[in-house]
């Protein structure tokens, strides 16, 4: 498989990561198109050291911090209005309310989104994403630590703090 | 009220993302299997998982979008070597190499004007990494014609410093407005398309100072005064990394 190729089939799964980050299909498409302009552009540069998954993520994840510097607050407003539903702790159905869901993911800050999603939505190991997060494997555990936290309180989920079963 | 330690969430963590080897999995299984509130987190977050999975799955299976199809489709014709490689390679290299013990000499605290070199260079940062079409004004294929140009603007004789040993290689540089002189700022990039900087500016009544270190949440820089120009690298690495580059940039612009 060429190199090109090998970028091609790495764009569905940059996408969904994309599409997850922003929750925005438009700046999610920009954002993708930009990694991708960036890869091919400098493909000759390309060592040839790991996976051109990683490689492309990498890219797309450093666009994605430079462009929240530029507009710092843009998708954290459109999320913030969206309507909160204060869930009861009782709730403990097999299936969560998915448009709660992507409205606390976009309530995360975005070091613990971006940490978040390498690992429960692209499959991502520890170490992988931690090598391209360039953290520490134990910052990177603490930091999915408190981003699932948040997602299950912001979710109504919490675990329940007095134990309806025996412990 | 549990009896044995809870299970701690870092261990949850790895054991959920598959972590672990066998002997410590098996360990840890038998222990949440007797710890009903480890066993609802484990759910909880297999909840999640599943959700984002159906929030965001079916995108990966979407055609690509026209526009990145149309990328795709013109890069299939080969692209132009560029000569920014071997230009920051050919840029000379005036290591004096004497760095140690520099960060204990003269080291003293930042005075305002510190603070607003590394302020108006963080700014130049930001406006300008985030670029995608004009990141620079003058591109390295042009190294000599931008060190001479910025040069004669800035009054200094000035160079661009090559972080080729730390994978990082010239972009380019541009002029910027400064207080009583103009700026001069070079862009560097890495092969995954990280950024950093490197802005220096006149400053003749400044005293050399010691590396002063600076960080704005993830981006972080330092900056320094040596022999007339006040210089701040500033990127989004590590500490030890940027201090390595800018050590890199002290002794080649000394």
């Amino acid at each position: 498989m060429s190199l090109l190729d090998e970028i091609e089939a790495a764009i569905p799964s940059l996408r969904r990561y994309a599409h997850a980050l922003m929750r925005d299909r438009d700046a999610a498409d920009d954002l993708v198109q930009d990694s991708l302009e960036r890869a091919l552009s400098r493909r000759h540069l390309w060592r040839g050291d790991g996976p051109v998954r990683a490689w492309m993520f990498r890219i797309l994840l450093n666009l994605h911090r430079d462009g929240l510097r530029q507009a710092p607050r843009r998708h954290l407003v459109a999320v913030e209005s969206l309507p909160k539903e204060p869930a009861g702790p009782e709730r403990q159905e097999a299936h969560m309310d998915l448009r709660e869901v992507q409205a606390a993911i976009g309530r995360l800050p975005d070091d613990q989104r971006r940490a978040l999603l390498l690992v429960a939505l692209e499959g991502m190991s520890l170490a992988e994403a931690a090598t391209l997060l360039d953290i520490p494997e134990g910052t990177l555990v603490s930091r999915l630590g408190r981003a699932r936290a948040a997602l299950r309180e912001m979710t109504g989920r919490t675990a329940p703090q007095k134990k309806e079963g025996r412990a | 009220m549990t009896g044995p330690e809870p299970i701690r969430e870092e261990d949850l963590v790895a054991y959920h993302s598959g972590a672990l080897d066998t002997a410590a999995r098996d360990a840890l299984s038998a222990r949440i299997a007797a710890d009903p509130a480890a066993r609802a987190t484990l759910a909880e977050w297999d909840r999640q998982d599943a959700a984002l999975a159906a929030l965001y799955g079916p995108v990966a299976e979407e055609p690509l979008p026209a526009a990145h199809r149309a990328l795709l489709a013109a890069a299939t014709t080969p692209p132009r070597r560029p000569t920014a490689q071997l230009l920051a390679a050919a840029l000379a290299l005036l290591a004096i190499g004497s760095t140690a013990g520099w960060f204990a000499a003269g080291a003293r605290a930042p005075g305002v004007h510190a603070f607003t070199i590394a302020d108006d260079a963080l700014r130049a940062h930001v406006t300008y990494v985030a670029e995608v079409v004009h990141p620079v004004e003058v591109a390295a294929d042009q190294a000599d014609h931008l060190v001479q140009w910025l040069s004669k603007r800035l009054g200094h004789a000035i160079k661009a410093p090559d972080f080729a040993a730390e994978g990082f290689r010239l972009m380019g540089g541009r002029l910027l407005p400064g207080d009583k002189s103009p700026a001069a700022l070079f862009m560097y990039e890495d092969d995954t398309g990280r950024r950093l900087t490197l802005y220096a500016l006149p400053e003749g009544g400044a005293e050399n100072s010691a590396f002063q270190f600076m960080s704005y949440g993830e981006t972080q820089g330092f900056y320094w005064h040596d022999a007339g120009l006040s210089y701040a690298v500033i990127g989004d690495l590590d500490r030890d990394r940027l201090r390595t580059i800018a050590l890199a940039a002290y002794d080649q612009l000394i």
